[in-house]
């Protein structure tokens, strides 16, 4: 998307006053057939993601994949250089000892499923992410010590933000707002 | 529905009533306000500790290592012993943030933040000693497998000290990625309070834009647990590794099998002593007595009887196998041990490992800082020379009686073991003042009102379904606890 045609973006925000009210309300909104809502709090909610019906983490196939990359790269380095590039005759021991590739396999297989996940992480959930729309809101900084908040973005839906807003309240939001963002 | 993270049938975590917004306000509060006096001077004698440290090893790299007291006979000494030491004082961070987590041992939460950068910080003081026993520190990189020019002459990967490489080095990235993925949402927090100006700056970068969505917390969930599983086997793998570069030697005293179990529960023990050490002085120094409460502290004192059994009964195997083997010269290796020259080193091993953690018995040692504290550093005392034991009287009475030899540390060793003091404390003292040195988020999920008595930081609302917990206290247990592995598959909810 080109610098000039900056598409605006708005979104509904709602502070909560409780995190069963939170989640209340954003299984209500899910069945109003509200799409792509989002929920903040400074801790994870318990019930949070199947409120907003979150399908399973895509994160430990990513973790699968590491872990077989570390041992097969591991068990390949190891065979190559002390087997068939440098076979090394240590006190008449097989040169392909592979007990003795174990533990380093063992490692590689940890520190890449590690890193894999923690980049996984970071890819799937777009971080790090200079810009959000959520950030141009300054009651909405609450949502990292204090406050539960649940984003409806108007995109997405053909309901006027006013409206939004007047069935937010009548769930329970006691503080609601509209920002509007940059697009991705 | 009820977002309860702790049964209403415990002790509370959190000891005192707190609302969201002041739990931020404390844990944040010693990075935020100026350094008191006490931090400045205990700062002060970190740095010049460190400085001799410095001065130690300049020293020692400009000489060569004949600076030390090593001899033919006696090859490894105090530093090998301080690398073993330091790596076994890492692990209880490691084991408190991923083994406690597997078994929801929610207690963790107010110590793990610390206890993770404390292995950090330990790791480093342990990676000293190996690279400066080189001689040749700055041809440290030759332990790596990379092509070269003498033919590609590659590492040998049967040998249990290249197997420490790759252990140490992945064991100290897995501990800084785990220890920054905990910290991700509380630097969003510190973010979100800092008004403006540098600190705003870096803490911006840092978060990497967290918002606290619910789709992040959802992977961020997933993650921790992974990672947590990981972090497992990985801490007693490293120790594991650490003791095969004795086990697999075929030296009477160290060429045992039962050297894996023995040295990890040897180190979880002398973590844990040093967690306390640490804790017992932070809790007091910056008023978080409410939130690192006697009860984690008698649950860490609880641990600690635990391992030291185990250590105990490592001693008491290894001196009944000694004599059941009929092999003479493990037989006469372990008589040397307690009875030889260096028997004083063997008994205050036994003194402070098999005797002292006893007194964790009692309720009223257990439940007093001054006592646990006094015992922590007793304990480690006793840890130290456990690896002086296993390492210097091993080797001391050679097969030739014509070698055999004895061993003093020099100052410079001395020294340069200080020094990792200074270089261990600086680091830990300038983290308190930059980081938030609870995981605020964790706590939060523990805090009073996860009771479901009262609403966090909105007591005017009441909750949903803010029944008392006494009239309906079937409603209030949390759900059976699911097996933690099973959980990863099936991604159950499992709240931090």
């Amino acid at each position: 998307m080109s610098a000039e045609t900056k598409v605006l973006d708005s979104w509904v925000l709602a502070e909560f006053a409780t995190p069963d009210a939170l989640v209340d309300a954003t299984r209500q909104m899910r069945e109003k057939g509200y799409q792509g809502m989002d929920t903040y709090s400074p801790y994870p909610l318990h019930g949070g993601s199947e409120a907003l019906g979150l399908p399973p983490s895509r994160v430990p196939f990513i973790a699968l994949g590491g872990a077989l990359t570390g041992i097969v790269t591991a068990l390949a380095f190891q065979t190559y250089m002390n087997t068939i590039d440098y076979p090394l005759n240590i006190g008449g021991r097989p040169t392909f000892s592979l007990p003795a590739w174990v533990p380093i396999t063992f490692e590689l297989a940890v520190l890449l499923t590690a890193f894999g996940i923690f980049f996984g992480l970071l890819g799937l959930s777009r971080l790090p992410q200079p810009y959000h729309p959520v950030f141009e809101s300054e009651e909405f900084r609450s949502a990292s010590t204090h406050g539960y908040w649940l984003s409806v973005p108007t995109a997405e839906t053909t309901v006027k933000p006013d409206d939004i807003k007047n069935q937010l309240t009548s769930l329970g939001a006691t503080h609601v707002t509209v920002v509007t963002g940059e697009k991705e | 529905m009820s977002n309860q993270h702790t049964s209403t049938l415990r002790v509370p975590l959190v000891s005192e009533e707190r609302t969201l917004g002041q739990l931020t306000e404390e844990i944040c509060a010693p990075m935020e306000r100026k350094p008191s006096r006490m931090w400045w001077v205990a700062f002060a004698l970190a740095v010049v500790t460190l400085a001799v440290g410095v001065g130690m090893v300049t020293y020692e790299v400009s000489t060569g290592i004949g600076v030390w007291g090593l001899n033919k006979t006696i090859g490894w000494a105090f530093d090998i012993t301080n690398f073993v030491f330091w790596v076994g004082i890492g692990h209880a961070g490691t084991l408190i943030s991923a083994i406690l987590f597997l078994f929801r041992q929610k207690w963790r939460t107010s110590i793990n933040r610390a206890a993770e950068a404390m292995t950090l910080f330990a790791v480093m003081c342990a990676a000293i000693f190996p690279v400066i026993h080189m001689g040749r520190p700055w041809n440290a990189f030759w332990v790596l497998p990379y092509p070269n020019d003498r033919g590609s002459l590659w590492v040998n990967f049967r040998s249990p000290l290249l197997w420490d490489v790759f252990a140490i080095s992945t064991y100290f990235t897995i501990s800084a990625v785990f220890w920054y993925f905990g910290l991700i949402p509380d630097l969003a927090t510190v973010r979100d309070r800092v008004k403006g100006g540098l600190k705003k700056a870096v803490f911006k970068v840092l978060s990497f834009g967290w918002t606290g969505s619910s789709r992040t917390w959802h992977r961020y969930e997933t993650v921790y647990l992974l990672l947590a599983g990981l972090a497992t086997p990985l801490v007693l793998s490293v120790h594991t590794i650490v003791s095969f570069d004795f086990a697999t030697s075929v030296i009477p005293g160290w060429h045992t099998t039962i050297f894996p179990p023995y040295f990890v529960a040897g180190a979880v023990f002398s973590g844990f002593a040093m967690v306390l050490t640490l804790m017992i002085i932070t809790r007091v120094v910056l008023g978080f007595e409410h939130l690192i409460t006697i009860r984690h502290l008698e649950n860490m004192t609880k641990v600690i009887i635990v391992t030291g059994g185990i250590v105990s009964l490592a001693y008491g195997t290894e001196f009944f196998i000694a004599w059941y083997s009929g092999n003479p010269y493990e037989k006469f290796t372990f008589m040397n041990r307690a009875f030889g020259p260096y028997a004083w080193a063997y008994w205050t091993m036994v003194t402070c490992n098999v005797v002292s953690p006893h007194l964790f018995w009692f309720k009223k040692v257990r439940t007093s800082p001054a006592a646990i504290f006094v015992l922590s550093l007793v304990i480690n005392v006793g840890m130290w020379f456990e690896r002086f034991v296993i390492i210097v009287t091993s080797l001391h009475r050679d097969f030739l009686p014509s070698s055999w030899s004895m061993y003093t540390p020099t100052v410079v060793e001395v020294g340069t073991f200080v020094g990792t003091f200074g270089l261990f404390f600086t680091l830990f003292l300038l983290f308190t003042r930059v980081l938030p040195i609870i995981s605020i988020g964790e706590v939060k999920s523990v805090a009073a009102f996860a009771r479901g008595s009262h609403a966090p930081g909105h007591a005017s609302h009441p909750a949903h379904g803010s029944e008392t917990p006494h009239e309906h206290p079937a409603e209030a247990p949390e759900p059976l606890p699911t097996p933690a592995l099973a959980a990863a598959v099936v991604r159950k909810d499992m709240p931090v």
